[in-house]
């Protein structure tokens, strides 16, 4: 294992400077992927910036504005949290879909989305809620778009100095139901060779993937043919997809594969969610 | 830069004091500072389970938390279940069943089982696969897990 | 019931307190002050020549006490052919190759210090599929074979990759075929797997100042790991002490010398410290024993009524770059070619050749899942082809008492019939599944595939009180070793199994013992304690004749006390007899009891080395697994609804433990079954990690009927016979059996991934779809 350096901040000013005047630091909430990237080499580390201590991060609650989930709050803790398991079943499935028990209880959901895997298990089923990033920076606070949030494979809208604080998903809540299907080689603890979110807004839907693209996406021709051509038919509607998509082969599965299944779990999600 | 951090922690009841390298694992830290064994390492990714330890009661894997963020926090290892002599009923249910062969994974296993009994004192197949499922053990004694699971539920 | 007072009952295992509450001591648990850490130095080539090293940064790095290359250690090592050095000399052969190691004071500072050796290295042209490897003209992988010292049942072919070829002729093939009224020829292919036990390889050495050498490590076979390093330094046997504690799973990886090699000329260049190697998970996979891959081709020929006349194998194994281990996994294939199965004419071909891939060695089945695949595939094919049941062939031509194996090798006492026909029974054969679902079965045998002279001994010990330490040198990685040799000694000395101690190998203490492995222990082992048992008897009885002044021939032991048979008053205790016996005048009659035994297996023999004919097979183990599984069409992924494996244990030791067996070894099969391979490129590991070399979890696990039957094996102690590796094998073609009863498709390879299913059902729609 490399040596770096363990620091502690108080409040959000304190790591938002030491994030920017710090060379080769990197926060630490859960660290399941952090930690594995220092000792895989991933990350050249001089310090890791501990954010446990700060309280804003601490935060899972929901008021008018809907559900604010804080960056320091372990997945477990999102998957029981009522509120998102009343109004956001989808979020809590594809929380519960992150690697292990022992895992969740350290993993975050900031962590899923700034780790900017592809195949992010949470990215698709924010993407269908709508979910705001809200992040701290030396001198500013801003809100991004979780779509906007993933720029490319472990890439992020993060601008050095920056951290994300919490994640909001806005209401008005999905009023149909929603699902994540997720296809791996075990179907147990696995990442995603396509992960498809498909959320039921009543007579809309909104679908987005994971794993089949440099970033999450929507499935935007699909989700046209649904809410605006009225295409009843869900697996002609799900053939679609193969123009939001541009998957690779790798060792979780070949790019026809992922062709294949991308459609076949969006017409699934369509069938389960979707009344005819 | 900071050569040391000190952490004041709980361990299996006794309170304690130490001065750690930062970048040290929580893993490493509790085999080769604390001398408790029991906790193994198998992958050092949080892969395999066989580091799983109770951090404030929850199941973590030990090989990616570092030593420094166990300050203020209470740790519970395998040496730290049986009591007085006397073996956790978990632990002796894995023996009633024979719910190991090579040993290895068992203390992680052994945490894991203990911390769902915990939340969920009559659990499900379910909530067993769940709750487990980090727990990789290679000589395949899950069947004789899972009924030494069962067997702690509470009727 | 058993017929037995302690064998074929249940009592807690030997371990199981230690491994419960983390008090067992792995390897890695013992504590060595003052240590040194290593870290290693791979290969970033697969073949290719080492034009230059330079250690100097890496010597000069701070905390560093000693650096080592192949030059420390050029000497070659090996169990069977001997064509292996720790650290490559001149020449690596494989990606990942030790090339060079530092010992420094922490493993940071090992870590910063093995990064600054430089290598140079002339790329060679590489092989990496062992079919191109057999052609004229392919690189060379190892230029000097004629120089390798073997044991002369193998047959390495200098000037080509060919490390050894083993021959079957039994009968006449091309009779057989003619006879035939369908010949069914496919290929098949088995790719590398990996134990991926969860405890790491790890060994530690000291070389102590007066030129002894310590060695700490997770082998399964401590005795050959003194053998061969005693061999590859020179080294007489009793200045080597090799140390096993308990083992975090071996299938074996750890069988033979497999890295332990790898600190001892470190430690050779710090005398007095303990030297360490720890593998990382990714060291393990890469660096450890890979399963070796078969590219085999089967043909065979079989009459109207079921009845096989012929079979022709042809194995091409890839046995990576060193194949000192993997030899004799290509003969153990090739003698056992036939399967469970009696068939009169036999063609067998199967060659070990050496690639520049990970080197290839032994894993649990030692050839047989591999070899048992394309059998057992086959099998399905002529009963589809027929149109006659898949069991009913498998009865027709299955091994009965008096049949032979490939090797022309009578076997008695086989109940493999019933072993079918039990887990037929519990996936109800016969009976229709639902749409997508399909029944599928596949049978097994397994001999120990051992030297026909590999021994096993025993020393027992009488304590002053009565109580027992057996001191034997197998190895207890979780197979319940300590465990059932304490029944067996329990059984024999009529003495309760709570009374027995028993502890892990030490060559400086434990008597010898060749390997923990082949499913061998139990047989052989039992044997050398069965003889101990009865030598303290003798000197019980000796020694009670003279205290009671009573015939020896006429007394018993009873757990503790002895007693004349004729009248049980008449009895001495013995505790008294134990604690250096004397008479009433004071006057000594004996001594401390100490009884030894030893076996060696006497009727095996040298197999013929142009028809492989002969008795290479100790006992062998038959047994057989059936599965229903479920297919979605669309995803290519299968469920399994049903699976069973049944093994004829002859006795069961311990019926709950061997059930654990069962069970694990099935789940291991299932898991070979549908996810496990070692993906390569360029001889290059892609998934070195449980990221990507995916094992089952609880969640991937079924209920696994495991039935234990109970045929008495001749000439094994109490009846006894092997059943540790054997469950794994007949998983991967039942469930590859069940799927095609399922949707019709026809693997020719595992695992079967949902992909690999999902791609078959294509072509399959694609060949129906063209008239």
């Amino acid at each position: 294992m490399a040596v770096f350096d363990y620091l502690k901040c108080a409040d959000l000013a304190e790591a938002g400077k030491m994030l920017l005047e710090e060379e080769r630091i990197q926060p630490l909430a859960g660290g399941t992927d952090l930690m594995v990237g220092i000792r895989g080499g991933k990350f050249k580390v001089r310090a890791v910036l501990d954010l446990k201590n700060i309280a804003a991060l601490k935060v899972l609650s929901e008021d008018e504005a809907g559900i604010t989930i804080g960056a320091g709050v372990p997945l477990n803790d999102i998957v029981n949290f009522k509120p998102v398991r009343e109004h956001l079943p989808i979020l809590a499935e594809a929380c519960h879909s992150i690697g292990t028990y022992s895992i969740r209880n350290r993993g975050t959901l900031a962590g899923n989305i700034c780790n900017a895997s592809p195949a992010a298990d949470t990215a698709a089923p924010l993407y269908c809620l709508g979910a705001l990033v809200n992040i701290a920076g030396p001198r500013e606070r801003r809100s991004v778009p979780i779509e906007e949030f993933f720029t490319g494979p472990g890439q992020t809208a993060l601008k050095k100095g920056e951290l994300v604080v919490t994640v909001l998903i806005p209401k008005p809540y999905p009023t149909g139901k929603g699902i994540y299907l997720k296809a791996s080689r075990t179907g147990s603890v696995d990442l995603a060779t396509v992960g498809v979110a498909v959320q039921s807004y009543g007579n809309e839907v909104r679908i987005a993937l994971g794993a089949v693209a440099p970033t999450p996406v929507r499935a935007k021709s699909v989700e046209k043919a649904v809410n605006i051509d009225g295409v009843k038919d869900w697996a002609q509607a799900a053939q679609l997809v193969h123009a939001d998509i541009s998957p690779i082969t790798d060792l979780r599965g070949s790019r026809e594969y992922r062709y294949h299944i991308a459609e076949v779990l969006i017409r699934r999600g369509l069938e389960q969610t979707m009344e005819v | 830069m900071a050569e040391s951090v000190t952490i004041t922690f709980t361990v299996n009841g006794e309170k304690e004091s130490r001065i750690v390298s930062p970048s040290r694992t929580l893993l490493k830290f509790i085999r080769e500072e604390l001398n408790l064994t029991g906790t193994k390492e198998g992958c050092e990714v949080g892969e395999c389970g066989a580091c799983i330890v109770l951090l404030n009661g929850r199941p973590v894997n030990s090989c990616i938390v570092l030593a420094a963020e166990l300050d203020g926090k209470e740790l519970i290892t395998i040496e730290g279940l049986a009591q007085n002599g006397e073996l956790d009923r978990v632990q002796q249910a894995f023996i009633d069943h024979a719910a190991f062969q090579c040993g290895y994974c068992t203390p992680g296993m052994i945490m894991s089982a203990r911390a769902l009994l915990e939340r969920s004192p009559s659990p499900s197949d379910e909530e067993i696969n769940e709750a487990l499922s980090g727990n990789l053990c290679r000589c395949g004694a899950y069947q004789e897990i899972r009924q030494a699971i069962k067997s702690c539920a509470k009727k | 019931m058993s017929a037995y007072k302690f064998l074929g009952s249940d009592v807690p295992r030997k371990d199981a307190v230690e491994k419960v509450t983390g008090s067992a001591k792995y390897i890695e648990d013992l504590h060595f002050a003052p240590m040194l850490y290593t870290k290693i130095l791979k290969s970033t080539i697969a073949h290719g020549l080492i034009k230059r090293i330079d250690t100097t940064k890496a010597e000069q790095y701070p905390g560093v006490k000693a650096v080592v290359t192949g030059k420390d250690f050029p000497n070659r090592a090996g169990l069977y052919l001997v064509d292996r050095t720790y650290y490559a000399v001149e020449k690596v052969r494989y990606w990942g190759e030790p090339v060079a190691a530092v010992a420094a004071v922490t493993e940071e500072a090992a870590a910063e210090a093995v990064n600054l050796i430089e290598v140079e290295y002339e790329a060679l042209p590489a092989v990496f599929d062992p079919r191109e490897a057999l052609k004229p003209g392919a690189p060379l992988v190892h230029e000097n074979l004629a120089e390798y010292e073997r044991v002369p049942v193998f047959y390495p072919q200098p000037g080509t990759n060919i490390a050894n070829h083993f021959k079957v002729r039994k009968g006449d093939a091309e009779k057989g075929f003619a006879e035939a009224d369908l010949i069914v020829e496919r290929e098949y292919y088995v790719p590398q797997m990996q134990h991926v036990t969860i405890e790491t390889h790890k060994a530690a050495a000291m070389w102590s100042l007066d030129g002894r050498l310590t060695v700490w490590s997770t082998a399964q076979s401590p005795n050959v790991v003194r053998q061969i390093l005693a061999k590859s330094l020179g080294m007489p046997l009793n200045k080597i002490r090799v140390v096993s504690n308990y083992i975090g799973g071996g299938f074996g990886g750890k069988a033979g010398a497999a890295m332990e090699g790898l600190v001892v000329p470190l430690a050779k260049k710090c005398p007095g410290k303990v030297v360490r190697v720890v593998f990382t998970r990714e060291e393990d996979i890469q660096g450890s024993f890979t399963r070796q891959a078969l590219y085999a081709r089967l043909k065979t020929g079989v009459r109207k009524d079921g009845r096989i006349t012929a079979l022709e194998y042809h194995m091409v194994w890839d046995g990576g770059a060193y194949t000192e281990y993997g030899v004799n996994i290509i003969r153990a294939a090739g003698y056992s070619s036939t399967g469970a199965y009696d068939i009169p004419n036999v063609k067998t071909d199967s060659y070990c050749v050496y690639t520049n891939n990970p080197i290839g060695g032994p894993v649990r089945g030692f050839g047989m899942c591999e070899m048992q695949w394309g059998l057992e595939r086959q099998i399905n094919e002529i009963a589809a082809e027929l149109g006659m049941d898949s069991l009913q062939v498998r009865l027709i031509n299955g091994m009965k008492d008096g049949s032979t194996t490939a090797s022309g090798q009578e076997v008695q006492h086989v109940a493999f019939d019933k072993c079918l026909q039990s887990v037929a029974d519990y996936v109800g054969w016969g009976e229709k599944s639902g749409k997508y679902r399909g029944k599928g079965i596949a049978g097994l045998v397994k001999a120990p595939a051992q030297p026909s002279n590999a021994a096993s001994s025993c020393i027992i010990r009488i304590n002053e009180d009565g109580t027992v330490h057996v001191l034997v040198g197998a190895s207890e990685m979780g197979q319940g070793m300590l465990t059932a040799m304490s029944m067996i000694a329990a059984e024999a000395l009529n003495i309760p199994v709570g009374k027995i101690e028993m502890r892990v190998p030490d060559t400086d203490f434990t008597p010898y013992e060749w390997q923990s492995v082949g499913s061998r222990t139990t047989y052989c082992l039992g044997h050398a304690i069965l003889r101990a048992a009865e030598d303290v008897k003798k000197q019980v009885y000796l020694i009670t004749a003279q205290v009671l002044g009573l015939p020896a021939d006429e007394l018993f032991l009873d757990d503790d006390t002895v007693y004349w048979t004729k009248d049980k008053s008449k009895k001495v205790s013995l505790r008294e007899v134990a604690d250096s016996c004397k008479k009433c005048s004071g006057e000594g009659i004996a001594g401390p009891i100490i009884g030894r035994g030893s076996y060696v297996p006497t009727k095996m023999t040298n197999l013929d080395p142009e028809t492989g004919q002969g008795k290479p097979g100790l006992f062998w183990t038959f047994g057989a697994t059936a599965a229903e599984v479920e297919v979605d069409p669309e995803t290519g992924k299968i469920t399994v609804l049903k699976l069973a494996t049944a093994m004829d244990a002859g006795q069961a030791v311990s019926p709950q433990m061997c059930q654990v067996q069962v069970h694990g070894g099935t789940i291991m099969g299932l898991s070979t079954a549908l996810f496990e391979e070692v993906r390569l490129n360029q001889g290059r590991v892609l998934n070195p990690n449980f990221t990507d070399y995916k094992i089952p979890t609880i969640e991937n696990t079924p209920e696994i009927k495991g039935i234990i039957l109970e045929t008495p094996e001749g000439d094994g102690p109490y009846g006894l016979r092997g059943v540790g590796e054997q469950p794994m094998i007949a998983v991967p073609p039942a469930i590859a059996n069940a799927v095609a009863d399922a949707v019709g498709i026809k693997m020719y390879t595992f695992p079967l991934t949902p992909e690999r299913v999902w791609q078959a059902i294509q072509d399959q729609e694609k060949t129906n779809r063209t008239p």
